[in-house]
C-alpha cells in the first residue's frame, strides 16, 4: 500500500555505515540509542565552540548535522537489531520516542538545519558562539518533538528556546537587540503559562506522561456528568498549550514577536526560527492535542478554528500593509501557521470520523514539510539579497531583478508562487490537502474562508512578482549572489518543483506518520 | 469517424497521445528559456507539431454514437496518472486517489484544435515582442499546456491543476510585455479568476465529501477507469437535488468569471486591452472558451438536472448579457476595448446556448411532443460549441488587426484613424472582413454559431428571441465603427501606413477556418454531433 519510495536510499545508507552501527550499538548504552542524533549535536556544540576560539567552526556543524542525519536512518527504531536490544517503540530515557511523526519532524528540523548552516557561511558562521547555540537549539528541537512526557517536553522545549534569544540578538543592526527582548519576553510569559498548564494536568490525572493523560483523559470524559470539574480544568490546560506552544509557532494570540524578531535577527537564524523551530511548536502541540487530549476533541476544535481564522485573517493583512520582505516574509507565515491549523481542526476524533482524522492529520504534517522548504529558502534568498545590497530588502529593492539577476528572480518568483499555492509548485497540493482536510470534517465553510485568505494573499505575493518582472530597475548593475546559500536556495526550489510532480515521495511518510489512534 | 493510421501514429507516441501532447510544449518551454532569440524558432515549431497532432487526434477520435449507460461517456485515449493516495482506510471507504484521468471526446478534441489554432497563429504573430523573448516563449508554451490540459482532464484535480496553471503564464504576459498600466490589469485578472475557482474548488470538495459519505465512494473522477472505481458523473444523479444546484452555482463562479457573464466580466476588457496582442489573442481566443467548456463539461455533461433548474436564470443572464456588452461596446472608443466588449457579447450566447439546452435533459424522448423540444435543445448546444470556435477565431483576427493599428496608424482610437481604405488596402480587406465575421454575416462562421443557437431557442423560450436585439446593436457599433475608420476620408496631417505582408500572415491563416467553417459547417459539427446528443439524453443501450 505504502510507496515509501525513499526506502531504497535509506537502504543504501545504511548499508554504508553498518560498521557505524554495530558499533554505536556495542558502545552507547540502550537507553541513549534513540537520543543519539541529539546527543551527537550536543558534543558537535561543544566541539564547534572550543575549535571556535581559533578556526572556523562551521566545518564541525556541518559535520555534526550530517552525523546526526546519518544516525536517524541508519538507528530505525524498527530495525530488529534495536529491537532487540530497546524493545519496540523507539524509547529512549523512558521520555523519549521516536514515533513516525517525531521521525517527520526531525527530518525537518535537520534539513532546516542543513540549509541553515549553508546559509551561515554568508555571515556569521565563523564564530564559535553562533554555531555553539545553532547545534544545542536543534538538539532540543528533537527532543522537543520526541518528547511524550509533559516535563520533559518542557525541559526540551527551553534547551530548544533559549539558545534561539541569544541568536536574535546577535543579529547584525541595533534593532536585533529589540526584536530579541521582545521575543524573550514573550518566550518566558509562554513558559511560564507551559508551566502551569503541566501542572494542571498533573493535578488533575496524576501523571505526566501523554499516554496516560490520555487514558485520563478519556475517562475524565466518559464521566463528566458525575464529575464535570475535572473536565473544564483540563480544557483550562489545553488553552494554556495552545497559547504557550502557540507562541513558538507564531499563531493567535502570541504572533506579535514574529515579525519584529524574524526581520531583525541576522536571515540564517529567521529561517531556522521559521524553517525549524516553528515546525518543533506544531509537532509538539499535535502530539499533545491528537494523543493527549483527543477525548476532549470536540471541545478544543473550536479554539483552534477560532485561532486558525483569526490567525489567517491577521497575518494576510498584515502582510500586505509592509514595505520591507523581510516582514512580509514573516506576517506570511503567521498566516501559513493559520492554514496549518485547519488541518489539526479537521482531526476529528478518529473513533468517529477516521477520514477527516486521517487527511486533516496527515495534511498538516505535509504543510509543516512545505512550508519548511519554502520559508527557509525565501529567508536565505532574501537575507543573501540584502547583505549584497547592504540594506533592508523593501518591494524598491526588487525592481527590475530580473535584469539585475534572473537567477535570484526566479527562484524568488517560484518561492512566491508556491506560497501563494500555485500549481507546478509543492504549495500547490499542501494548501489542496488543508482545504479538502477542512472539508471532510464537515467545515467547508472553514475551507471558504482558507480559500478568501489565499486569495488575499495574492495581493503581496503578486507584489513581489510585479516588482521583480515588470518594473524597472532604477540601476541596472549586476547583483552576484553568493554560491553557497544560492545553492541552498536551488535545492529547495528543485524540491518545491520536484514535489508537485512527485508529491508522494514525502506524502507518503506523512500519512504514514499520523499517529494510529 | 475514426481513420486508423491516424491512430497507429497517435498510439505510436511515447506516454500516449495525450500525455504527449501535454509534455511537449513544457520540453519546449524549458528549451525556448535557454534558446533566447531562438525561441520563436522552437515554439513555431513545437506549435506547429502540436497544431498536427491536434488534426489527427481529431481524426483518431471514435465519434460514433456514445451508449448513454456507458461508464466511460464516449471517451478516448483514456490515460491515468496516480500523483498520490490517501489511505482513508476504515471498511468501505476505499482509499482515495489523487490522479490525473486524461481522454478526449468529440467535444475535447474540437476544442484542443481551437487551442492549437489560436496558440500557433498567436505565436506567428509575436513578431513585434522583442523584449526578453526567451522568457516570453517559455511563458507562452506552458501556457499551451494549461490550456490543452484543461479541455484533457477527466478528474477534477488535474481539471483544476490545468485551469490554475493558465493563470501564471499569462499573469507575466499581460504584465510584462502589455502597454502602459499593464500590472494593475495583470494583477487583476489574476485575483477575480483566482476568485471563481476558488469558489469551484470548494465546491469540488463538497461534491467529493458528499458522494463519499452517500455513496461510499471517495473520488475526484469523472468517468469510470478502466479498473477504477465509480465516476462522479454516475454517482451525481443520485445525490440531493440542492447539492447538485449548489455545484451548479459554484461552476457558474468559476466559468462565468473566465466566459465571462455579467457581473463577472469586469476584468476582461482591462486584461484584453492592456496586454500585448498575442496575449490579447490567446485570452480572447480560448481563455474564454476554457469557461464555456466547463459550463458544457463540469455543467450539462456532469450535473444535467441542476442545470435543468436552473435554465431560465442562465438564459435571462445571458440575454442581458449579449445586450449590455453591445451597448458597452458602442460607447467604446478604443478599437481593441471595443473588440473586448465584443467577446462578452458573442460568449454569452454560448451561455445561451447551454441554458437552452439544459431545458431538453431529462424529456422522454418516446413522447412525441418532446421531440421538438429535444431537437431544438440538440441545435442550441450545437450552436454554443459552433460559437466557441467560430468566435475562438474571429477574435482572433479582429485582436491581431488592433494590434497592427498601433504599429500603422500609431493609436487604436477609432475617432483618430481615417481613410484606411485609401492607405491601406490590405489591412482594410482583412478588417472589413473579420468584422463582417464578428456580426455575423452569412457565409462566415459566425452566422451558423447565431443561427444555430437562435433557432434552438426560441423553440424552447420564445422570449429568448430578445437577443437578436444585441444583434442588430452589434451591427449598428461594428458598421460605425467601419464607416469611421475605413471608409473616411483620409486625414492628410495624419500618417496611416500599410502593413508589412509579414504581419498579415496571422490574419490571412486565422480568416481561412472562418470562411470555411461558415460554408461547411458539418467540419466541426461533424465531430460534436455524438457529444451532444449524449448529453441531451443519449441513445439507449
Amino acid at each position: 500500500m505504502m510507496l515509501l519510495q525513499l526506502t531504497d536510499i535509506a537502504n543504501i545508507i545504511r548499508q554504508l555505515f553498518s560498521p557505524l552501527k554495530d558499533f554505536l550499538l556495542a558502545v552507547v548504552p540502550p537507553g541513549w540509542l534513540m537520543s543519539l542524533p541529539s546527543l551527537t549535536l550536543v558534543a558537535f556544540a561543544f566541539i564547534a565552540l572550543i575549535v571556535g576560539l581559533k578556526y572556523n567552526p562551521l566545518g564541525i556543524s556541518f559535520i555534526g548535522v550530517l552525523l546526526a542525519i546519518v544516525e536517524m536512518v541508519t538507528l530505525s527504531p524498527s530495525d530488529p537489531a534495536i529491537v532487540n536490544l530497546i524493545g519496540t517503540g523507539g524509547v529512549s530515557f523512558g521520555q523519549f520516542v521516536r514515533d513516525p511523526m517525531a521521525d517527520f519532524f526531525i527530518y525537518i528540523v535537520l534539513i532546516v538545519g542543513f540549509l541553515v548552516l549553508m546559509s551561515s557561511t554568508l555571515y556569521g558562521g565563523d564564530k564559535g558562539p553562533y554555531n555553539f547555540l545553532l547545534l544545542i537549539s536543534f538538539a532540543g528541537a528533537l527532543w522537543v518533538v520526541m518528547a511524550t512526557d509533559l516535563v520533559a517536553l518542557f525541559l526540551s522545549w527551553e534547551v530548544m528556546s533559549t539558545p534561539t534569544y541569544v541568536l536574535v540578538a546577535l543579529g547584525p543592526g541595533r534593532e536585533a537587540i529589540d526584536g530579541a527582548t521582545k521575543y524573550f519576553v514573550m518566550g518566558l510569559l509562554a513558559s511560564m503559562l507551559m508551566l502551569f498548564g503541566i501542572a494542571i494536568v498533573f493535578g488533575v490525572t496524576g501523571t505526566t506522561n501523554i499516554v496516560e493523560v490520555a487514558s485520563a483523559v478519556q475517562n475524565i470524559w466518559t464521566t463528566f456528568g458525575t464529575n464535570p470539574n475535572a473536565a473544564y480544568t483540563i480544557l483550562l490546560a489545553v488553552v494554556l498549550f495552545v497559547v504557550s506552544f502557540g507562541f513558538k509557532v507564531g499563531i493567535f494570540p502570541g504572533w506579535q514577536w514574529v515579525p519584529d524578531a524574524y526581520a531583525s535577527a541576522d536571515g540564517s537564524v529567521t529561517a531556522y526560527l521559521a524553517g525549524g523551530s516553528k515546525k518543533t511548536g506544531v509537532g509538539a502541540l499535535m502530539r499533545l492535542l491528537v494523543i493527549g487530549f483527543i477525548a476532549a476533541q470536540t471541545q478544543w476544535t473550536f479554539l483552534i478554528v477560532a485561532v486558525a481564522i483569526l490567525t489567517m485573517i491577521i497575518g494576510n493583512v498584515l502582510a500586505l500593509a509592509q514595505r520591507d520582505i523581510m516582514r512580509m516574509l514573516a506576517y506570511s507565515s503567521i498566516a501559513m501557521m493559520g492554514y496549518l491549523f485547519i488541518g489539526i481542526a479537521s482531526a476529528t476524533n478518529p473513533a468517529i470520523n477516521l477520514e477527516a482524522y486521517t487527511i486533516g492529520v496527515g495534511a498538516a504534517l505535509f504543510h509543516a514539510f512545505a512550508h519548511a522548504l519554502m520559508k527557509s529558502a525565501a529567508f536565505i534568498l532574501v537575507w543573501a539579497l540584502s547583505i549584497k545590497l547592504a540594506k533592508r530588502v523593501t518591494y524598491d529593492d526588487l525592481a527590475g531583478l530580473n535584469k539585475r539577476s534572473p537567477l535570484a528572480a526566479g527562484l524568488l518568483a517560484i518561492l512566491m508562487l508556491s506560497l501563494a499555492g500555485m500549481p507546478l509548485t509543492v504549495g500547490f497540493w499542501s494548501k489542496l490537502m488543508l482545504f479538502l482536510s477542512a472539508v471532510t470534517a464537515g467545515m467547508w465553510w472553514l475551507a471558504i474562508i482558507g480559500l478568501l485568505n489565499s486569495v488575499f494573499s495574492l495581493g503581496y505575493y503578486l507584489r513581489v512578482l510585479r516588482y521583480t518582472y515588470m518594473v524597472k530597475a532604477p540601476d541596472e548593475s549586476h547583483i552576484s549572489l553568493p554560491t553557497i546559500p544560492l545553492a541552498a536556495v536551488v535545492v529547495c526550489v528543485i524540491a518545491i518543483i520536484g514535489l508537485f510532480l512527485f508529491p508522494w515521495v514525502v506524502w507518503d511518510y506523512a500519512w504514514a506518520a499520523v499517529p494510529v489512534p | 469517424m475514426q481513420v486508423g493510421f491516424a491512430v497507429n501514429i497517435l498510439n505510436s507516441l511515447p506516454f500516449g497521445p495525450l500525455a504527449f501532447m501535454l509534455v511537449l510544449p513544457l520540453v519546449g518551454a524549458l528549451i525556448a528559456y535557454f534558446a533566447g532569440k531562438g525561441g520563436r524558432i522552437v515554439t513555431l515549431l513545437v506549435t506547429a507539431v502540436e497544431l498536427g497532432l491536434s488534426i489527427l487526434l481529431i481524426l483518431g477520435t471514435d465519434t460514433s454514437s456514445i451508449i448513454s449507460t456507458d461508464p466511460e461517456a464516449g471517451m478516448n485515449f483514456i490515460t491515468t496518472f496516480i500523483i498520490g493516495t490517501i489511505p482513508v482506510g476504515s471498511p468501505g471507504h476505499p482509499i482515495t486517489t489523487f490522479q490525473f484521468i486524461l481522454g478526449v471526446d468529440g467535444l475535447s478534441v474540437i476544442m484542443i484544435l481551437l487551442s492549437n489554432l489560436v496558440v500557433f497563429v498567436a505565436a506567428l504573430s509575436s513578431n513585434h515582442i522583442h523584449k526578453s523573448e526567451g522568457f516570453y516563449y517559455s511563458l507562452f508554451l506552458l501556457l499551451q499546456t494549461g490550456l490543452i490540459g484543461v479541455f484533457m482532464s477527466l478528474d477534477l484535480i488535474g481539471f483544476f491543476v490545468f485551469w490554475e496553471l493558465v493563470l501564471i503564464p499569462m499573469f507575466f504576459i499581460i504584465g510584462r510585455w502589455g502597454e502602459e498600466g499593464c500590472e494593475h490589469a495583470a494583477v487583476k485578472f489574476f485575483i477575480y479568476t483566482h476568485l471563481g475557482s476558488a469558489v469551484m474548488l470548494v465546491a469540488f470538495f463538497v461534491l467529493y465529501f458528499i458522494a463519499g459519505s452517500e455513496a461510499g465512494i471517495y473520488t475526484f473522477a469523472l468517468i469510470q477507469t478502466p479498473g477504477g472505481t465509480e465516476g462522479l458523473r454516475t454517482i451525481l444523479p443520485s445525490l440531493a437535488p440542492m447539492v447538485q444546484i449548489g455545484f451548479a452555482l459554484a461552476i457558474f463562479m468559476g466559468a462565468g468569471v473566465k466566459l465571462p457573464v455579467w457581473p463577472l466580466h469586469n476584468w476582461l476588457p482591462w486584461a484584453h486591452v492592456k496586454a500585448p496582442t498575442p496575449g490579447s489573442v490567446i485570452l480572447a481566443g480560448i481563455l474564454l472558451k476554457m469557461g464555456g467548456y466547463t459550463f458544457i463539461r463540469l455543467g450539462l455533461w456532469l450535473v444535467p438536472s441542476a442545470f435543468t433548474r436552473l435554465s431560465i436564470p442562465f438564459a435571462v443572464l445571458a440575454i442581458f448579457t449579449c445586450i449590455y456588452a453591445a451597448f458597452t461596446a458602442m460607447a467604446q472608443t478604443d478599437l481593441k476595448s471595443l473588440v473586448a466588449y465584443t467577446s462578452i457579447n458573442h460568449m454569452s450566447w454560448v451561455l445561451l446556448g447551454v441554458a437552452v439546452a439544459a431545458f431538453a435533459i431529462g424529456l422522454d424522448p418516446t413522447v412525441t411532443s418532446n421531440l421538438r423540444f429535444i431537437n431544438a435543445a440538440n441545435l442550441a448546444l450545437q450552436g454554443s460549441i459552433f460559437m466557441m470556435f467560430s468566435h475562438g477565431t474571429i477574435i482572433s483576427v479582429m485582436f491581431i488587426m488592433a494590434g497592427e493599428l498601433k504599429y500603422t496608424a500609431g493609436t487604436r482610437e477609432i475617432p483618430a484613424i481615417q481613410g484606411l481604405m485609401n492607405r491601406a488596402p490590405r489591412m482594410s480587406a482583412i478588417l472589413i472582413l473579420a468584422s463582417f465575421a464578428a456580426f455575423g454575416l452569412p457565409g462566415f462562421s459566425g452566422f451558423i454559431a447565431e443561427a444555430l443557437v437562435i433557432f434552438g431557442s426560441v423553440v424552447i423560450y420564445l422570449w429568448a428571441g430578445l437577443i437578436v436585439f444585441g444583434i442588430f446593436v452589434t451591427v449598428g457599433y461594428v458598421l460605425w465603427m467601419l464607416n469611421r475608420i475605413v471608409f473616411s476620408d483620409p486625414d492628410p496631417e495624419k500618417e496611416v501606413s500599410e502593413a508589412p505582408w509579414s504581419d498579415l500572415i496571422a490574419p490571412i491563416l486565422m480568416m481561412i477556418p472562418v470562411i470555411l467553417l461558415g460554408i461547411w459547417p458539418d467540419l466541426v459539427l461533424e465531430f460534436t454531433q455524438s457529444v451532444v446528443t449524449f448529453i441531451i439524453g443519449g441513445i439507449a443501450p
